[in-house]
């Protein structure tokens, strides 16, 4: 694990307290109802709440709840380059970062970046590249701050989520939105969307199958941005696995769309807000976010054609 | 990754070459670099291999220290990854510009090696709660030509096959602690087993094809691969994709059942060479460096 090197600190002398318990915490099962109540081996994902604009001063931001994993992403830019010695000036660079807040975990994790989030941070940036259109934003940074304020299960695939919601809210062009969504393999049973518990139990009996999965996905052009895998699967679990994450994703699709239309309807001036009803697909909402920044009244245009 | 600069022109040569399954070298689309694997080329360690794959050279060193195991699993030892991306390798490694690489090469291994099979983590434990094994795996890149992964992992399983840590025996002393002792013969010594260790495919999606094994100027045709890591069973231990760019789901699925087959078909030869390499013995000629 990378150490601090500005910083000399004593000897880590504190542990938690879980470690000095009598009875280690039981093994969950791998059949019957999940803790929540959700059913196994079905698309069962967590009910999300999901907003967008919560912080003022950055440029496009959201918040997603999925059960008791808490995330918020803010978007600064397009800004322009600090520095110009890039060799690739066509287009702008995205730059993501991934942090966990020390108590969003059973465990105290510290304020400097391990690996793990250094590990996310990346998957995060190839879920989200091929996504936004950096070709438009020569010489220009967009950076992208995801927070983890809870951890309670597939992180990943919710941080993506969220991400992807906060730079439409920004305004920034995209060829989609990039949806998350993980599963966990236990033997021959899978959860969808596990919570921290189900993720980080280690099942008693050594089977195959033991394995989590995260994928990202665009669902109207049907791309898989990103993919990450570990544990030990087989390559068939793995191919079922991969299709049941884009189910989710696409039962996801259009809460997401919903949260993105009342952040534009509230962001709108009162005479849009009487158009509201032909924001149908998902295209026309990115042109009207992104109208909506520069000139409204080129928006009315745009909304007549989309119509026709 | 060390980049290099590719004309529009010869973006579509290589491109045409690999839909007609013929690459610029001539090989086919699942074929692989000539490799040479060399074992216990560095003395000091206690397990150590070099491997050359076309013109990407990897040298892995495996030193095993005693060291307290980790609190939630006290009856198991661990192992520890480190990629050094060095500046011999390319000048954009210079300093700490290798650190990022590096940082994503070692994450990759973690995952991989992240399940109960791949290597025998029990066997690494000396007295539970108190001691274990440490195996500390470290891989220096000497030379970079594109297919960094996979040239690692064999790099890996090599080194970890030739590892040979000495025999531990516990004795109590006079005050009721424990003590360590080691064998006095050099010799005494358990090896580890890596049937079990897997093999890292990464497939570069160029066109509407995939290749295996892609040079750098491949690579920079390509807009995302995929990376699987297979075991000799056909397990897949750890999948990623790399890249800015997006894919398909149904050429996932492609990518990863040619992912798994080259991965497969190249433990058995693997571990045969291994052998063969062990067997020779005193008599087996050094080549080292130079060669």
């Amino acid at each position: 694990m990378p150490t601090d090197t500005k910083r000399v600190r004593g000897p880590e002398v504190s542990q938690s307290p879980t470690l000095f318990l009598c009875k280690h915490a039981a093994v969950l099962p791998s059949h019957g109802p999940r803790a929540d109540g959700r059913q196994r081996d079905q698309v069962d994902v967590r009910p999300v709440f999901v907003r967008c604009g919560l912080v003022s001063q950055a440029k496009g931001s959201a918040y997603i709840e999925a059960g008791n994993t808490k995330l918020m992403c803010c978007v600064y830019g397009p800004r322009e380059m600090e520095r110009k010695d890039e060799t690739d000036m066509k287009c702008g660079k995205l730059t993501t970062d991934m942090r966990f807040a020390p108590f969003s975990c059973l465990e105290r994790g510290s304020w400097i970046q391990g690996s793990q989030d250094k590990d996310l941070s990346l998957m995060l940036h190839e879920s989200l590249q091929p996504a936004v259109c950096l070709h438009k934003y020569p010489r220009s940074q967009i950076e992208v701050n995801v927070m983890v304020l809870e951890n309670s299960g597939s992180v990943l695939a919710h941080a993506v989520t969220c991400a992807s919601l906060a730079l439409a809210d920004a305004g920034i062009e995209m060829y989609d939105l990039v949806l998350g969504c993980s599963i966990r393999q236990n033997g021959a049973s899978y959860v969808v969307d596990p919570s921290y518990m189900e993720e980080n139990s280690c099942s008693s009996v050594s089977s195959e199958n033991q394995g989590g999965l995260t994928v990202a996905f665009l669902p109207s052009l049907n791309q898989i941005s990103g993919l990450q895998s570990d544990g030990e699967m087989t390559e068939e679990t793995l191919t079922a696995g991969v299709r049941t994450c884009i189910e989710g994703c696409y039962k996801l699709y259009p809460v997401i769309q919903q949260a993105l239309t009342k952040a534009v309807r509230r962001a709108a001036p009162p005479a849009i807000r009487e158009l509201k009803d032909s924001i149908t697909n998902s295209i026309a909402l990115q042109c009207a976010v992104l109208t909506l920044t520069t000139q409204p009244l080129f928006l009315f245009d745009i909304m007549f054609l989309k119509k026709d | 990754m060390a980049t290099v600069q590719v004309s529009e022109a010869e973006k579509v040569y290589i491109l045409h070459g690999i839909r007609d399954d013929l690459r610029v070298d001539g090989r086919g689309c699942e074929d692989y670099r000539h490799m040479e694997i060399e074992t216990d080329v560095v003395s000091n360690t206690d397990g150590s291999a070099k491997v050359t794959l076309g013109d990407t050279a990897v040298l892995v060193g495996v030193k095993a220290d005693i060291g307290k195991p980790r609190p939630m699993v006290p009856n198991e030892g661990y192992v520890e990854f480190f990629v050094d991306c060095s500046a011999n390798a390319t000048p954009e490694f210079e300093g700490r510009g290798g650190e990022e690489l590096g940082t994503e090469l070692s994450n990759t291994l973690y995952k991989v090696f992240n399940n109960k099979h791949s290597v025998d983590l029990k066997s690494l434990c000396i007295s539970a709660g108190e001691h274990c094994w440490v195996l500390y795996v470290d891989v220096l890149l000497l030379q970079c030509d594109g297919n960094l992964y996979d040239a690692i992992s064999v790099a890996i399983k090599a080194a970890l096959f030739n590892t040979k840590i000495p025999r531990v025996h516990i004795s109590a002393d006079e005050e009721g602690g424990k003590e360590i002792e080691l064998s006095d013969d050099p010799y005494d010594c358990v090896r580890l087993n890596v049937k079990n260790v897997p093999c890292i495919v990464t497939l570069c999606k160029v066109g509407h094809r995939h290749v295996v094994d892609a040079t750098l100027q491949e690579k920079a045709c390509s807009v995302a691969s995929l990376i699987i890591s297979v075991t000799r069973k056909g397990t897949i231990t750890c999948t990623r994709k790399v890249g800015g760019g997006s894919l398909d789901p149904e050429s996932i699925f492609e990518m990863t059942e040619a992912g798994k087959r080259v991965g497969k078909a190249l433990h058995a030869p693997l571990m045969k060479l291994l052998q063969q390499e062990e067997s020779l013995g005193k008599a087996r000629q050094k080549v080292g460096f130079l060669g």
